[in-house]
């Protein structure tokens, strides 16, 4: 697999999309297709369970840069929620490396950039993690942010 | 999400400018600090953080303060001079006065050209407004209550204000004043001027976070200990100092003015006393009104589309409680549920989950919290994106 489909989700106010998107999809990275929410926290972690059931190899969210959240809360909650939905994914058998939360505020578009191509990179890597069930590794941090 | 294209005045391109730069200005700090410790996003915090040291100096303070014109001083110097500590508490309580304004002042600016203060954000927006006005109030009270020569001539400008004002101004001298001229009385009423607004502001405060839940009261660990220590070396360094005792006679001779309380003062160089005053006013009433006209840009041009109030879908709520903890703006409360629900999940609930509108933001971390799907928000329904996720993983 060497362009893993991956599903991001991303939050309205925090990284300025526009100039990165071709239509839902990052135009640099066209195996990455963008779902805008309102609020990082607006994402059900349920729904990432299910994009990664329904064939995507990788799902990320992205929220402002922690302390920095428009609604104050929804990146912090949505950080907890990741983590959480990561160690469920690992009793379910499925590398909690697919799932990864980023924060990125409205201007740090190369930041975003580099984070997702290394996303992207990694599940490369792993390509044929999905079949294979991932042994019950430590669960990889919440993307690569601080 | 775009917030900086299709400006159409130029008074939303100046602002856009603005929320540019604070940006830029956290993207730098990040450089220095890990985002969580970013002081920017603390600066309420830091606030509240001076304000309790103010407190608690401001008691030890109140202990040696004599509030009389003779007497003032004197104590003031006796806490300075002869109370074991007494001189560095005091310029404790000076500094973090200082702190506070300037804390005060970034949390203001700051989370207007981040637009912040908009929508339902108004409510801590307007509580703010006047607990700057009654933090400026206690500030300036604060200069006088040291009676030497900068409080009183501070004094004699006040009056002028209050004596400009028409009609009310020469009632409003004599209760300031208690009594037709500076008397016995005026340090007293200043006194109270200086603690019962201070108490006042936990009140505000309490109006100030009514609407946010989990607010950000302090600042992190270290900001804490750097701040208390930072209020403690300069104290310790460069005490607060008096200038002569005020006199009947004594002439106005230079002192140091401090900025952030004295700039109505300064004003009064170049500015008649009325004319100061209406500037105050004018500026009181302009922040009031920030957040009803300063909108750059209209919601659908900032590329953000209108979500709508959060909605309960009753027959699914199971009464759990999540999305009344992760709501940050106390928009959910629970209510003892009228009936069972229809799935079964819900079958044997006793709470049920309502949303005040007027409170909702429109965010949607409700969505994310309700584990039952239980909750939608009318312009992005689960179903939507799940339609979308649908599209993202074929082909
Ligand atoms: S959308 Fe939900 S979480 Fe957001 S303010 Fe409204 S009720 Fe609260
Ligand atoms: S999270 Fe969902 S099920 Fe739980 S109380 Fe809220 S609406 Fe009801």
């Amino acid at each position: 697999m060497t362009n893993p489909k991956i599903v991001g989700f991303v939050c309205d106010w925090s990284v300025e999309l526009a100039p990165l998107l071709n239509g839902n999809r990052l135009r640099d990275l066209p195996n990455v297709y963008v779902i805008r929410v309102p609020c990082s926290g607006f994402v059900r972690p349920g729904w990432l369970e299910d994009a990664l059931n329904q064939g995507a190899a990788g799902v990320f969210v992205t929220g402002c840069p922690y302390g920095d959240c428009l609604n104050r809360e929804g990146n912090f909650l949505m950080r907890d929620r990741v983590d959480q939905q990561q160690r469920r994914l690992q009793r379910r058998r499925i590398d909690p490396a697919r799932l990864a939360m980023f924060a990125h505020g409205l201007h740090d578009r190369e930041a975003f950039m580099a984070e997702v191509r290394v996303f992207s990179d990694r599940l490369a890597a792993m390509a044929g993690g999905q079949a294979t069930p991932a042994p019950a590794t430590e669960p990889a941090p919440a993307g690569g942010s601080p | 999400m775009s917030t900086v294209t299709a400006d159409s005045s130029r008074y939303g391109r100046f602002m856009t400018g603005l929320l540019r730069i604070t940006l830029r200005l956290d993207t730098f700090i990040h450089t220095l600090y890990p985002t969580d410790f970013n002081p920017l996003y603390y600066t309420g915090g830091l606030s509240n953080l001076f304000l309790f040291i103010l407190v608690l100096s401001g008691i030890f303070l109140f202990f040696y303060y004599e509030a009389s014109l003779a007497a003032a001083f004197e104590s003031v110097r006796y806490i300075s001079d002869e109370v074991p500590y007494g001189g560095i508490i005091r310029g404790v309580h000076r500094y973090a006065a200082d702190g506070f304004i300037v804390a005060i002042l970034l949390h203001l600016f700051r989370n207007w050209f981040t637009d912040r203060h908009l929508f339902s954000r108004d409510n801590p927006w307007i509580s703010g407004m006047f607990l700057l006005l009654f933090g400026g109030l206690i500030g300036f009270t604060g200069y006088q209550l040291v009676w030497d020569e900068r409080a009183q001539v501070l004094t004699t400008m006040f009056l002028a204000m209050l004596r400009s004002i028409p009609l009310a101004g020469d009632g409003l001298a004599k209760i300031f004043m208690g009594g037709v001229g500076i008397g016995e009385g005026t340090l007293v009423r200043i006194l109270f001027l200086h603690i019962v607004p201070a108490s006042t502001l936990y009140v505000m405060l309490w109006w100030h976070y009514l609407r946010l839940r989990h607010p950000k009261v302090w600042p992190p660990g270290v900001w804490v200990l750097l701040v208390v220590g930072l209020v403690f070396l300069l104290a310790g360094v460069i005490p607060a100092t008096s200038g002569q005792p005020a006199t009947p006679a004594a002439r106005p001779t230079s002192f140091p003015m401090d900025v952030f309380f004295m700039v109505p003062f300064w004003l009064l160089n170049w500015l008649s006393p009325g004319a100061v005053v209406v500037l105050g006013v004018l500026l009181f009433v302009g922040g009031l009104a920030v957040p009803y006209f300063s909108r750059r840009e209209t919601a659908p041009q900032m590329g953000v589309r209108h979500a709508g109030v959060a909605q309960v879908i009753d027959g699914n709520c199971t009464g759990c409680e999540l999305c009344y903890f992760d709501c940050p703006y106390n928009a959910i409360v629970m209510v003892p549920s009228p009936g069972p629900g229809l799935s079964k999940a819900a079958a044997n609930r006793t709470l049920l989950a309502v949303i005040l509108e007027s409170r909702c933001v429109e965010c949607g971390i409700c969505i994310g919290a309700c584990p039952f799907e239980a909750l939608e928000l009318p312009k992005f329904m689960e179903r939507d994106v799940r339609i979308e996720i649908a599209q993202a993983v074929q082909a």
